[in-house]
């Protein structure tokens, strides 16, 4: 029974994120510099006033109670107040979420849609020229760094051939209505989507790849072809099948990945998401945005393996919940 | 006088750029939009220090100073009807009453008049322990302000200070609040609301800012000629110059004198865009030295505690070639600690010699050790470098400043850290605060009064662990220097202002309490589309922005 199951591991992960929280709330208090301290050449601030700020901001409590009365709040709702903005944390978090979740989602469907089915050519067609050439792009995709790849793209496709716009998400000297309104969104997208599409494609088409290798040489595969079935069938139903399952655990591990990996994206193309704030939130030492960035990353990594084991058991009916 | 002639002849050259005189009615219309490349958590300056805010604040595009700096360090009269002195009254003799007159008929842009209670609540808000905003060190010699009538001001100081033309650079509207403890919570430390030629409509966090007319701007109802200006954020520079070269940016808040010589270059390839220059110095990097061993002023540091060496350092540094190799010609040297505003002093910068460096050190026993750096006692010439970690252009003349510190016998072990870590206060173990450190490379000193930037100088500004508080650069400690700093900051005649100021240049320049490297040459680019843009004041070409109009 599937049912129990998840209850049972959503109880499980509640000491897990606990741990978590600890963890993520001393390192980032660990690391030197806070977030009153100003800049460069910047206007010189009463000392009296910096002590005020930090007894606003609760910073000059012991840090058990610091902690203490972030996780009261983290329960209840109560994230804090952004030391940069003034705002609410999950306001702040929630105004960018969508763009990031949107982001990500593209990203990992792209992936997906193209890891598979090259991947599983790449198996069926071993030692080909396409196996070959799709394994050497898959080694170079995993070995390009996003953001060297991001500048790249941007620098061909819009700064060379003016192409594709540089930044954000929509034209700021125009404002589209209807078809014009998707097409302009959908050219702001097509570069962040490939930066952070790459790396999980390539990692993708390679499990692919593999484990499709694995099952086509099992006796079960045989024993389909031998009985008649035509390629194809014995391919995606009866081989497919069996090599998704490891594929699924890759597959869902690389969500929060890719969530992670917008921090890159984000801030090349000046997109407004959660990667983008976390970048700002780092520099100023933001630690309620910060943490509040890294407990939903943290629920992510819980999900994402929660639906994953789900997911194996309905692909296998040999893997038992109990 | 000449430094201000020499840019208004400048402002004349790049309106002579314009293809021909626009007639008055094609000005108006149309948004501009710039790139802003640190986004500040709100525009209010005074709840908020990132370098963004300043474009909703001393640049007066929505809130406006009552006092306008210029070029050569005077002031303008914004929202006061006339400069305070005691020739009209406006300072009484001994200097403690300041009596600040308002123009009359200003409103803020939601229609409601500007009056004296406006700037009487901001000092309220200031002396409220409830309230967070970042009080600017100028109000600390502030006894009381009331108002003598809907347009007087009176301020009460509680010792004669030079600086009172720095207080109000930004008024909050007092009906906008219900109560003094005025918090980085409120709307208003997002958004405020001001007087000036734009008002803010809309903050989409890590993406853009809108502003849009104030169809009533009190100073000229046919100002400004934009509609409205976008500030779309761009998080990396690099990308950011390259949009505004393409020209899908009209201008970029702000360039660094590293970017100049790109610009330049593309200027004279045919981009569409106007590259200016200052002409006045301006941000000094400066290599600050730690004078104490581990943050106690009683104790000098083991190696630059020692004259020799800093001389060593001030001589054995070839600016010009950093100047000339790395920076594109864009900068200019510095000898003086005081070097811009009202009371600048010339002195002149060491020059590049390392002979003479060597010298120094040989006189002074530093023997050069088997590996060519220099010891002395036991005790090796060896120094950490360090500076704001990130930068491509300061990385490279570090180098050279490493190798050429190195041709003398000291050695330079670069390890840069983040802004905050440097910046940190005490108690968050902040490298500058507990003196942490033995070099560090950091820009600061362009000051239209030096007061404040003398203070990081003197005894009181080191903190410890009994009063935590207190900006230093150096861990220097002079009772000489202190008695001028104190001064200085006291009396109101300026040319005894000026004979102080003087004295501390000289006396910083002769300890070398820090050692300058060159002065930045500011400059800002904008699409030829752009016109109006002119750099008359002392913060560059933004508080020109009501004038500013697109090419038709």
């Amino acid at each position: 029974m599937v049912g129990p199951y998840v209850v049972r591991r959503m109880l499980q992960a509640i000491p897990l994120l606990f741990g978590i929280s600890i963890i993520i709330f001393l390192m980032l208090q660990m690391a030197p510099g806070g977030p009153l301290a100003s800049g460069e050449a910047q206007a010189a601030i009463t000392p009296e006033k910096i002590e005020r700020l930090r007894a606003h901001y609760g910073l000059d409590d012991p840090l058990p109670i610091q902690y203490l009365n972030w996780l009261g709040g983290l329960v209840t709702g109560d994230w804090g107040v952004s030391y940069d903005t003034g705002q609410p944390v999950l306001q702040v978090i929630t105004e960018r979420l969508p763009t990031t979740l949107a982001l990500t989602g593209l990203a990992f469907a792209v992936s997906l849609l193209i890891a598979i089915p090259v991947g599983i050519l790449a198996a069926t067609r071993q030692y080909s020229v396409f196996d070959y050439a799709s394994t050497g792009l898959s080694f170079a995709g995993i070995a390009t760094p996003s953001f060297w790849f991001g500048l790249m793209l941007l620098y061909l496709f819009s700064f060379q051939w003016d192409l594709l716009p540089s930044a954000g998400l929509t034209d700021l000297r125009e404002d589209h209505v209807g078809f014009a309104a998707v097409w302009d969104r959908t050219t702001h997208l097509i570069m962040p989507v490939a930066v952070l599409a790459l790396i999980a494609t390539a990692n993708l088409a390679r499990y692919v790849r593999a484990s499709m290798l694995e099952v086509l040489g099992q006796d079960y595969v045989r024993t389909a072809r031998g009985s008649g079935l035509p390629e194809r069938t014995v391919i995606l139903q009866h081989a497919g099948k069996n090599a998704s399952v490891p594929v699924v655990t890759i597959a869902m591990l690389m969500v929060p990945e890719l969530f992670l990996g917008a921090v890159i994206t984000e801030t090349i193309f000046s997109i407004p998401g959660m990667g983008a704030l976390f970048v700002h939130s780092a520099e100023l030492r933001d630690y309620p945005v910060l943490l509040g960035i890294l407990v939903i990353a943290a629920v992510l990594v819980v999900i994402t393996n929660l639906v994953a084991d789900v997911i194996y058991g309905l692909l296998d009916p040999r893997i038992s919940y109990e | 006088m000449a430094v201000a002639l020499v840019l208004l002849l400048a402002a004349c050259a790049g309106g002579a750029q314009a293809p021909s005189e626009v007639p008055e009615s094609e000005k108006y219309g149309g948004t501009a939009v710039v790139a802003m490349v640190q986004e500040a958590g709100g525009m209010n300056e005074l709840f908020h220090d990132q370098s963004g805010a300043f474009l909703g604040g001393e640049a007066g595009w929505v809130v406006e100073p009552l006092f306008l700096a210029l070029p050569d360090g005077t002031y303008e009269p914004r929202l006061a009807a006339e400069i305070p002195t005691v020739d009209n009254g406006g300072v009484s003799r001994g200097g403690r009453t300041v009596t600040y007159r308002l123009r009359e008929g200003i409103t803020w842009s939601d229609g409601k008049p500007f009056t004296a209670e406006d700037l009487v609540f901001t000092f309220d808000v200031f002396r409220d322990p409830d309230s967070t905003a970042l009080v600017p060190v100028d109000y600390e010699l502030v006894e009381s302000v009331t108002a003598r009538d809907q347009l007087t001001v009176e301020v009460q100081l509680k010792e004669a200070s030079p600086t009172y033309l720095e207080l109000w650079k930004h008024v909050m509207p007092a009906h906008e609040f219900e109560s003094t403890a005025v918090t980085a919570e409120h709307p208003q430390a997002r958004l405020p609301l001001g007087t000036g030629p734009f008002v803010f409509t809309d903050f989409k966090a890590g993406d853009e800012i809108a502003l849009e007319r104030n169809p009533d701007y009190w100073r000229d109802p046919d100002l400004p000629y934009l509609d409205g200006i976008t500030l779309k954020i761009v998080p990396e520079l690099e990308v950011a110059t390259t949009s505004f070269l393409e020209g899908q940016y009209d201008t970029v808040f702000f360039f660094t004198t590293g970017d100049l010589p790109q610009l330049e270059a593309a200027e004279e390839s045919g981009a569409p865009i106007v590259v200016e220059t200052q002409e006045t110095d301006s941000w000094v990097e400066w290599l600050f030295l730690n004078h104490s061993a581990s943050g106690d002023p009683s104790v000098p540091h083991p190696v630059l505690g020692d004259a020799a060496i800093r001389e060593a350092i001030d001589f054995g540094i070839d600016r010009q070639g950093i100047i000339d190799t790395v920076l594109g010609g864009f900068g200019t040297l510095v000898g003086s600690p005081i070097y811009s505003g009202a009371f600048d002093v010339d002195i002149p910068p060491a020059t590049y010699d390392p002979d003479h460096a060597r010298q120094v050190l040989d006189e002074a026993g530093w023997e050069p050790g088997s590996d060519g750096i220099r010891v002395k006692d036991g005790v090796r010439a060896s120094l950490m470098f360090q500076t704001v970690s990130g930068d491509h252009t300061r990385e490279l003349y570090q180098q050279i400043i490493q190798q050429n510190l190195e041709e003398v016998g000291i050695e330079m072990n670069i390890e840069n850290v983040p802004s905050n870590i440097i910046f940190g206060g005490y108690e968050e173990g902040g490298l500058l605060a507990t003196g942490s450190y033995d070099t560090m490379m950091s820009r600061d000193g362009n000051y239209v009064d030096p007061a404040s930037w003398m203070a990081s100088f003197t005894c009181d500004s080191i903190p410890n662990e009994q009063q935590t508080v207190g900006e230093t650069y150096g861990h220097y400690c002079n009772p000489e220097f202190d008695e001028l700093a104190q001064q200085a900051a006291s009396t109101l005649d300026q040319q005894e202002r000026a004979e102080l100021y003087s004295q501390m240049a000289q006396m910083f320049h002769d300890e070398r309490v820090a050692i300058p490297i060159y002065s930045s040459t500011w400059g800002w680019a904008w699409n030829l589309q752009l016109q109006g843009v002119s750099p008359d004041y002392w913060s560059g070409v933004w508080p020109s922005v009501a004038e500013w109009y697109l090419a038709p």
